[in-house]
């Protein structure tokens, strides 16, 4: 069974990493999230989901770590992906993390 | 029997590897953040409350969120805090 994913490590969090995954959070509406996972936040457990629409489009969603029950993994990602995955992060590359 | 030097090798050997793939996790999330920063961001909260600001920033335990113009049902708030504990999920597009 899995752990309550606030409570995983990120260790654990890195095997869904660049993954198709299914996302159940605890609400009634809308309960179930789907994308490729670009990240999580070892902080609040947050995920990062990317769905890739129209040519260069993409539309994400975070999930707030407090409300994911469950993280099920549906399409392992091939090199194209993490690429494409990849391709997002350095789109903000461009802006320095230093304050 | 792994004498104790062994077994704390092993641990920080462990622990390394636990560091390491927290700070990569986090600094793509940080890059998220940066990435949403002056952006429209749908919120989906709790009570089936469904707002739209511009996204500004988090503080460093994701506790809260900055925003400006919050459409509110009752008006746009200009600035606003949005405490992390009543959004379910934000999305945006990139």
């Amino acid at each position: 069974m899995q752990r309550t994913w606030s409570l995983s490590g990120p260790l654990d969090w890195m095997r869904y990493i660049n993954k198709y995954v299914e996302v159940k959070a605890g609400t009634s509406e809308e309960r179930e999230h789907c994308g490729w996972l670009l990240t999580v936040d070892p902080v609040s457990a947050s995920l990062v989901l990317v769905n890739f629409g129209e040519v260069g489009r993409a539309s994400v969603r975070v999930v707030m770590g407090h409300v994911v029950e469950k993280v099920e993994v549906l399409q392992e990602g091939d090199q194209e992906m993490v690429d494409r995955l990849q391709a997002i992060l350095i789109q903000t590359q461009s802006s320095d993390l230093d304050p | 029997s792994i004498s104790s030097s062994a077994v704390s090798d092993a641990d920080s050997e462990e622990l390394q590897r636990e560091q390491h793939a927290r700070s990569v996790l986090r600094e793509r999330f940080l890059r998220c953040l940066l990435a949403m920063a002056n952006k429209k961001v749908h919120f989906h909260m709790f009570e089936k409350v469904k707002v739209e600001a511009t996204f500004g920033a988090s503080d460093i335990d994701v506790l809260n969120f900055q925003v400006s113009d919050l459409h509110t049902p009752i008006g746009v708030q200009k600035e606003a805090l949005i405490r992390c504990q009543d959004v379910i999920s934000l999305t945006f597009d990139l």
